[in-house]
């Protein structure tokens, strides 16, 4: 295997806080799911692996070079940061103009790869908005859009589907597939099993900062049936998802939220739920889906303790 | 499934780091200084410029000009008590160079990287193939170019509007004080501004440490003996020839001290301060989210 990414006994806390333990791994080609609960080390493991970090013990290697203090990467490394977080007066053309600009190419090159970018999330029509007017979704995407303009090797892409809706996941989640087909190393971090195994079979499951186990998503789905998995979705109208969902044989539970936009459903069969949902939500305007991580957590204490 | 494996080294892809790019940029190395700062300095720029902040500092530095227009009309209708040059040497030294640049400096400066680790797009720089330093030095000239545009032509406006209230002659003769009297402004806000992106690059928190700052040890500017030299405002206040007369302790203690010494311990400043800075950002991890 050639690694593109490895982790030598790799260790970062902060403080007191482990965040990071003892980690040796290596990642390849293709795409790379991340994989764990809120809080289990996915953003510490990211960080070290962009160099926003330095490890407190160990080594972080990222195309042969140290990750830390190597700015030069980043002509080959593109990075989606979790935080919702822009220069919110720009607009997305803008941002990613500045972005390109500061990756070292000229001004013509830098419209035809920010256009090409805006291009493959979708954003072409919205280029000229300022981003602080794009919905969650939208944000994401520019978010995704500034770290491929630059056509990287190496894509470090922390839960790029939180909060999207069905339809654009779906097509981020495909983007995602065809960059690991195209031969580039993508790593993607998610407390989801679902969003993962919709990009990639590879996993690596991280919990309270160690790598348990890596391999194939498909012997961590065995252990998941037994557990039903949560999914909120918030709709305009919330009435017709549950009447288009509640007779599917997939859905074992569904409940209202408070605030009476959201609907939770329970269901045993994750990958049938998705795709039976993706025409029902276009109906009922969903405009923003997640997975809480319980069933996910529960997972893992089960793996930890085999 | 397999656990974890154990510590071993895996032959890294060589090809990518050394490879040359397609597009012919030197993907070895980051980004040119020069090219980085410009295009840092070109992102910060338009969002400096239109920032809540500018509207107050049009305000601090613009005042004068506004001051001066009332204080012409009042002097043209009644005699001369105070003379109009002496007027202009208090708003350049007092209000300027003591006051309003300082605190321009302040709230600008210690905001150049403290904004963008607030509002979390700090991940976006900081994952970009340039030199951190280039960083702040786009910045920092964003701040310069952003401070001067509202002082220089407040301070030109002022010069003018009192200067000339008794006619246009003689003018010719003050003008080089005015030119004098920006380069001293222009010194202000370097050397401020250094000295608080340092304070900006370390603290958490740097607004209140910085208005102790100015107005409790900058007063040492008028105590006895060595200790104006360590103040900045000292060194500026002997550069400006037409200073108005200085009262209380003040009067007693103050120093003027020699034009090539005041040059000499700036210029050393900026160098210490803006290093510094540097080096602190450079090897500073910002934890996001943590």
């Amino acid at each position: 295997m050639t690694a593109t990414m490895e982790f030598v006994r790799a260790s970062r806390w902060y403080g007191p806080v482990i965040a990071l333990n003892d980690v040796t791994t290596t990642v390849g080609p293709g795409v790379t799911g991340l994989l764990g609960p809120n809080g289990a080390g996915k953003s510490t493991f990211l960080k070290l692996a962009a160099g926003q970090l330095a490890p407190s013990q160990g080594e972080v290697r990222v195309l042969g070079k140290p990750a830390w203090g190597s700015p030069e990467l980043f002509h080959r490394v593109g990075v989606c940061p979790e935080p919702d977080a822009f220069w919110e007066g720009l607009t997305g053309l803008q941002f990613l103009m500045a972005l390109l600009r500061l990756t070292g190419f000229d001004d013509a090159e830098c419209k035809r790869r920010a256009d090409h970018a805006l291009e493959q999330v979708a954003l072409t029509e919205a280029r000229d908005r300022k981003i602080g007017g794009y919905s969650k979704g939208m944000r994401q995407r520019i978010k995704m859009a500034q770290s491929l303009a630059h056509d990287p090797q190496v894509l470090l892409l922390d839960e790029p589907l939180s909060g999207m809706d069905p339809v654009n996941r779906r097509r981020v989640v495909d983007l995602v597939k065809k960059l690991g087909r195209e031969g580039r190393t993508v790593l993607v971090s998610s407390h989801i099993l679902h969003e993962v195994e919709a990009m990639t079979r590879r996993v690596l499951l991280i919990h309270n900062g160690r790598i348990l186990a890596e391999g194939d998503v498909r012997e961590i789905r065995d252990l998941m049936d037994e557990h039903p998995h949560t999914v909120a979705l918030r709709a305009r109208d919330p009435r017709a998802l549950a009447r288009a969902v509640v007779g599917s044989p997939h859905v074992l539970s569904l409940t209202f939220g408070a605030e009476g936009e959201w609907v939770t459903v329970q269901t045993a069969r994750p990958d049938e739920f998705y795709s039976s949902v993706v025409d029902a939500a276009v109906e009922a305007g969903v405009s923003e889906m997640y997975s809480p991580d319980e069933n996910l957590e529960s997972v893992f204490k089960y793996l930890v303790a085999r | 499934m397999s656990a974890s494996p154990a510590p071993s080294r895996v032959t890294p892809d060589p090809s990518p780091a050394s490879a040359p790019s397609t597009d012919g940029r030197d993907v070895t190395r980051p980004v040119t200084f020069w090219r980085a700062a410009r295009a840092v300095f070109d992102l910060s720029l338009e969002g400096m410029v239109w920032s809540r902040r500018s509207l107050l500092m049009v305000a601090l530095l613009g005042g004068p000009a506004l001051l001066s227009l009332a204080f012409r009309i009042l002097l043209t209708r009644l005699p001369p008590r105070v003379g109009a040059f002496d007027f202009y040497g208090v708003v350049v030294a007092f209000y300027y160079v003591r006051n309003a640049l300082p605190l321009a400096a302040l709230f600008y400066a210690t905001a150049l990287i403290a904004d963008e680790v607030e509002g979390r797009t700090i991940t976006y720089l900081l994952t970009r193939p340039i030199q951190r330093v280039s960083v702040l030095a786009g910045k920092f000239a964003a701040y310069l170019v952003t401070t001067l545009a509202l002082a220089l032509p407040a301070v030109v406006i002022t010069f003018f509007l009192l200067n000339t209230i008794r006619g246009w002659s003689g003018i010719g003769a003050i003008v080089p004080e005015l030119f004098r009297d920006m380069g001293v402004m222009i010194l202000t806000l370097v050397v401020y501004g250094a000295f608080f992106t340092l304070m900006g690059v370390l603290l958490r928190r740097p607004v209140i440490p910085g208005l102790l700052f100015l107005f409790v040890w900058e007063l040492l500017a008028n105590a006895p003996g060595y200790l104006p030299r360590f103040t900045i405002t000292a060194y500026l206040r002997s550069l400006i020839h037409h200073r108005p007369p200085d009262e209380g302790l003040a009067e007693i203690f103050a120093q003027v001290l020699p034009t090539a010494l005041c040059l000499e311990a700036v210029g050393a400043m900026i160098v210490v301060f803006l290093a510094g800075a540097a080096w602190i950002f450079s090897q500073r991890e910002y934890v996001l989210d943590q």
